[in-house]
């Protein structure tokens, strides 16, 4: 085995992750303040993070690998993929957080790359959802296509990026050392690996996982009512 | 979505400065200075809640659903420089909900002297100090007070009380700025406030007839930056 990689999708895997890159990711708590408001313990922030990584993110990253997929193809089409993520997400408040993401990354992806053709096709991606913007994991697909990355890059870089999310806002949002918070995405490895394995195998749109939690739900919501809050969702 | 600015879409208009000099007190007076004539919207930029878009509805200057409040996660300088998208996503709403608006106000949360607008949110922007927050705050500069298109010295009513010199204040920020405006200003001081919406409908017209190039303060000292190569340079 050499010691490098072919390179192949590696910068688009370091961008995506990236906390500086400018799509409003910012002000994202992936619901962790209304949870530590409606009385989450600090110490069950790792649980948190579990629980998203297996429920509102593995759907998204599979839907993430379902649009990469789709982006490689002539004509592309994601309007199965956006309907069967926003059929699986009963939730407004998590459509909506999703839909906030995605307007970012569509607004970077049609950026970078304005002649791509599955940046091109984003714009009929919400045709069977009316009402609905883009979901984050769409854009995350045609830009995995732009950059030349595979399913699995795609995946684990949306999952990275929400066990990222809580371990951020949770350094806002409660007292902690930021090395601790950094230990939380680690020790998510496992749950990470394991949500990454669904995705990439989610062929079809009927694969997104069907897996909403009812509490999560209801905290998403009560946080879109809040009129003190530092995140929008 | 209008992305691509043109002289068409509204001026798009930030407000930064720290926190309680007035940015939302200066926001209200052009609201009800200018939507006579002007079809106007706001985005407010709050820390921790919605106060700044309830005072400005409360105020009754503006319909409800022109103000419009982003939240920044914390991060009221990174939403107005370093990753504007929620910004841009609420100025581009305001835009296709009433277009067509000839204004549109960003306000920022209130941050420090350090805070300026991304020159891709907004096209000209006001930085906004107060008398009650120390006479020599214009002398400490910071990319607000040197270079923002127009710096204002609000409260100008309470100098008195303070023991402030206004005119000094104004000369130190002057001094500063290498010939861009300063303007004192209080809400009851109706001759400043007709200065401030000269100013406003000013860059308007500019904008619209294409004379307007949106600068930026730039996010560090303007010694550091001065390569910009048009009319606005620094000159040193």
């Amino acid at each position: 085995m050499g010691d490098t990689t072919d390179g192949t999708g590696a910068l688009g895997v370091l961008l995506l992750a990236d906390a500086r890159l400018p799509t409003g990711a910012h002000a994202h708590s992936a619901t962790l303040e209304a949870a530590l408001a409606a009385g989450l313990r600090t110490e069950q922030i790792p649980d948190y993070i579990r629980a998203r990584l297996r429920g509102v993110a593995r759907a998204e990253a599979a839907a993430a690998v379902l649009a990469l997929r789709a982006a490689r193809e002539n004509p592309v089409d994601f309007a199965p993929i956006q309907a069967a993520l926003a059929a699986r997400t009963p939730s407004r408040a998590l459509r909506d957080a999703s839909a906030s993401l995605g307007r970012g990354l569509t607004r970077l992806a049609r950026g970078l790359f304005p002649e791509h053709s599955a940046v091109a096709a984003l714009a009929t991606a919400p045709d069977d959802t009316p009402g609905l913007r883009v979901l984050r994991p769409i854009p995350l697909g045609a830009l995995g296509a732009a950059f030349g990355m595979a399913v699995d890059q795609v995946a684990r870089a949306a999952l990275y990026d929400e066990a990222q999310c809580v371990a951020a806002a949770a350094l806002k949002l409660r007292p902690g050392d930021p090395i601790a918070a950094t230990r939380w995405v680690v020790d998510a490895a496992p749950d990470i690996e394991e949500s990454v394995r669904v995705a990439v195998g989610a062929t079809v749109p009927g694969d997104v996982p069907a897996r909403s939690a009812p509490q999560l739900d209801r905290w998403a919501g009560a946080h879109a009512y809040s009129t003190r809050r530092l995140f929008v969702a | 979505m209008p992305e691509n600015p043109t002289s068409t879409r509204a001026l798009r208009l930030g407000v930064a400065g720290p926190v309680g000099t007035g940015k939302s007190s200066l926001i209200a007076t052009l609201c009800r200075e200018l939507a006579g004539e002007l079809a106007m919207a706001v985005v407010t930029n709050d820390i921790y809640t919605d106060e700044d878009a309830r005072f400005l509805r409360s105020a009754g200057v503006l319909d409800h659903e022109r103000i419009h409040a982003v939240q920044t996660g914390a991060c009221p300088h990174t939403a107005i420089r370093d990753d504007i998208t929620a910004n841009l996503d609420a100025v581009e709403d305001l835009e296709l909900a009433f277009a067509p608006l000839d204004l549109v106000l960003v306000e920022s949360g209130g941050d420090n002297l350090t805070a300026t607008f991304s020159p891709a949110l907004v096209d000209t922007q006001v930085f906004c100090l107060d008398v009650a927050g120390g006479g020599d705050v214009a002398r400490k500069g910071g990319p607000g007070i040197t270079s923002a298109d127009l710096l204002v010295v609000n409260k100008s009513d309470l100098a008195p009380f303070v023991g402030v010199d206004v005119g000094r204040m104004v000369a130190d920020g002057e001094k500063a700025r290498e010939g861009r405006p300063v303007l004192a200003l209080a809400r009851s001081d109706t001759a400043a406030v007709e200065r401030l919406c000269s100013w406003v409908r000013g860059v308007l017209a500019d904008h619209r007839e294409g004379r307007h190039t949106p600068r930026d303060p730039g996010p560090m000292a303007p010694h550091t930056h001065a390569v910009d190569g048009h009319e606005h340079g620094h000159g040193h």
